[in-house]
């Protein structure tokens, strides 16, 4: 049994529905993360999930009791906000101390708990700043010291680096996946950067519009992403519409407006009976000149656009079926207007719904 | 424009201020030390050892007091309240909550008048329904005054407690109760002391106000005296310029007095606000 499951849960904003028929199960020890456009629900998920929303249908259950109606103080759950909601007029040792003192927890002990979990976020020797005297980074980590000091039985994120720049967000990602496994606790984490997601996750949900389209191992999304959607929120920007759908020979062939294409049968890709592929721009291949129609898997048209990105060239591609983006690395570019013929691998095209 | 340059704005408004206000009230304040042309604290020994002074003195103080706490204890979960609205109603509500400082203070405490003299509503209601035998004496009794401060400086708590109060991120609150804060805990503990600027800011302004107040207190104190209207009747009924000068510059020690207490207490209570 997980340790919190949603079921059948549906959530709405003044008779807008957000979340209709939500089902999420997470195990005890994993972080899981929420992954989906702005707008898409993931922040109702978490606050419903903390006890800041209530459900209007469905069920939360959390070490298999019914969570559904317990308050918020009451569920020892951590929370970190994206806007990390310090307390302004509280030292950094007191907004660490406040959920122990709530607890009514010896002095003694929440000086050396406090003390622990500040060394924990490498924040030893700040207790007595205020918040407006630390960076955007300290702060994050305080506010994570902070829910981290009560012993939570599950911690949420929600977008937690997005106010911070670049480097640093690399940095701090490591770092919450560090002290996450170090402390074996159950995370639900919510962004909208995919990377982030897929770096520190052991499982991702990708949600769109309220619903979660796709659950599973940062690699199995990122190989074999199941709906068109997934695969776009990823990075696939090549998509074949097929009419007709065969198998043979432990292969999928799509026709596309005539033009056949042979797709290798993979365990991920197992049981998708969609006639609808996709493609990354990195896995096109581009060849000079026109290649012999009729040929699987290889497609004429000239080049339209150049885009030169550093380690490799992009190129938008005109053809017969539409336009379509690749990435190659080169020496010489090719020119607008050049004819040549793409290459669709066998075993880089994914059947998606 | 350069920035040196936009300081030239205040000019007009400065030179105004000096020499209609700054001015006449430091030759107010400098006339109170010398009688004949001597330097003199006599004006000062007269009132602070006059009972009858003293009296009026600690009636203003502690009007100003009650005024003070009874608006705040009002103000306070109105502003709350308010400050949790959408913008429209906000607007609408806060515009309402105005009102009173817009009308005439004259107006207004002859409006009290009718309602808490001897005839008056309240003690038609009371004998009515056999409170009381005798109609009660609440207007013209510091009371009265009360009332009609509290009626004309709640505004002004509200208003600045909103202020305060909109800028309390939100999920403050929610940070609270994910650590184990009951709602009321989590009050008590994050928006009371972050609320204590805006406490402190109109506090002051209620408390100064109410010390200052005339028309109020003249209408609904009767023979009650203030400060403010003791002031005046040296002035204008004895035209004894000398001690109501004397008064005003007392008047004014004790709003600085005041201001520098709060002040202090505001620091103590959020040092990093
Ligand atoms: N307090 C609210 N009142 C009304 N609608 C809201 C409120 N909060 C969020 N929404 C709506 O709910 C949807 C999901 O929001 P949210 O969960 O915050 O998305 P995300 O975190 O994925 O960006 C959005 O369409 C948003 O406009
Ligand atoms: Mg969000």
């Amino acid at each position: 049994m997980a340790l919190l499951s949603l079921e059948n849960v549906s959530v709405a904003y003044e008779n807008q529905l957000i979340l209709k028929d939500f089902n999420l199960q997470v195990e005890k020890g994993e972080l899981i993360s929420l992954l989906g456009p702005s707008g898409c629900g993931k922040t109702t998920t978490l606050r419903l999930i903390a006890g800041f929303l209530e459900a209007k249908q469905g069920a939360f259950l959390f070490q298999d009791k019914d969570y559904t109606r317990v308050p918020v103080n009451k569920r020892n759950f951590g929370f970190v906000f994206q806007s990390y909601a310090l307390f302004p007029h509280l030292s950094v040792f007191d907004n660490v101390a406040f959920g122990l003192r709530l607890r009514k927890v010896k002095e003694a002990d929440i000086v050396k708990r406090v003390g622990q979990m500040l060394e924990v976020v490498n924040l030893s020797g700040f207790e007595k700043r205020f918040p407006k005297e630390l960076s955007g980074g300290q702060r994050q980590r305080v506010a994570i010291a902070r829910a981290l000091v009560i012993e939570p039985d599950l911690l949420l994120f929600d977008e937690p680096l997005s106010n911070l720049d670049a480097n640093l967000r690399v940095n701090m990602r490591v770092e919450i996946r560090r002290i996450q496994q170090e402390l074996g606790i159950t995370t639900v984490y919510v962004s909208h950067d995919q990377e982030e997601c897929f770096s520190i996750s052991d499982k991702v949900a990708i949600m769109n519009k309220g619903v979660i389209e796709q659950l599973g191992s940062p690699a199995a999304i990122f190989k074999y992403p199941k709906t068109e959607f997934v695969a776009r929120f990823i990075g696939f920007t090549n998509f074949l519409n097929g009419s007709e759908r065969q198998e043979r020979d432990g292969q999928v062939e799509l026709k596309v407006a005539g033009h056949s294409f042979l797709i290798a049968s993979q365990a991920g890709n197992e049981g998708r009976t969609g006639k609808k592929c996709a493609i990354r721009p990195d896995d096109l291949q581009v060849e000079a000149g026109h290649g012999s129609t009729g040929e699987p898997n290889r497609l004429n048209g000239i080049v339209k656009i150049s885009t030169y990105l550093g380690r490799s060239y992009q190129y938008v591609v005109e053809t017969a079926l539409g336009n379509f983006t690749v990435n190659q690395e080169m020496d010489t570019p090719y020119q607008n207007g050049q004819q040549v013929s793409l290459v669709f691998p066998r075993e880089k095209l994914v059947l998606v719904d | 424009m350069k920035k040196r340059y936009v300081y030239m704005l205040l000019l007009p408004g400065m030179l105004f201020l000096l020499l209609f206000m700054i001015v006449p009230i430091l030759l107010t304040i400098g006339s109170t030390f010398f009688q004949q042309g001597s330097f003199t604290l006599a004006g000062y020994l007269h009132f602070l050892t006059d009972s009858y002074f003293l009296k009026i003195l600690w009636t203003t103080l502690r009007v100003s007091l009650v005024t003070t706490l009874v608006c705040i204890l009002i103000g306070f979960p109105a502003a709350y309240y308010l400050s949790k609205l959408g913008p429209r109603k906000k607007g609408i509500l806060l515009a309402l909550a105005i009102f009173p400082l817009l009308t005439s203070s004259v107006v207004r405490s002859f409006s009290w008048m009718v309602i808490l003299g001897k005839k008056g509503l309240i003690n038609t209601l009371l004998v009515a329904i056999g409170l009381t035998d005798e109609p009660l004496d609440i207007l013209y009794t510091p009371t009265a005054m009360m009332i009609g401060l509290v009626h004309l400086f709640l505004p002004l708590i509200i208003i600045t407690l909103v202020g305060v109060m909109e800028n309390i991120d939100p999920d403050l609150l929610k940070a609270a109760e994910s650590l184990g804060a009951s709602r009321f805990t989590a009050f008590r503990k994050v928006i009371l002391p972050l609320s204590v600027p805006g406490l402190i800011i109109g506090s002051i302004l209620v408390f100064v106000g109410s010390l200052t107040a005339y028309t109020t207190p003249a209408l609904l104190g009767g023979k009650q005296r203030v400060i403010s209207t003791f002031l005046y009747q040296n002035a204008m009924t004895l035209n004894d310029w000398y001690y109501a000068s004397v008064v005003a510059t007392i008047m004014i020690a004790i709003t600085f007095i005041v201001i520098g207490v709060m002040n202090k207490l505001a620091m103590k209570l959020n040092p990093k606000g």
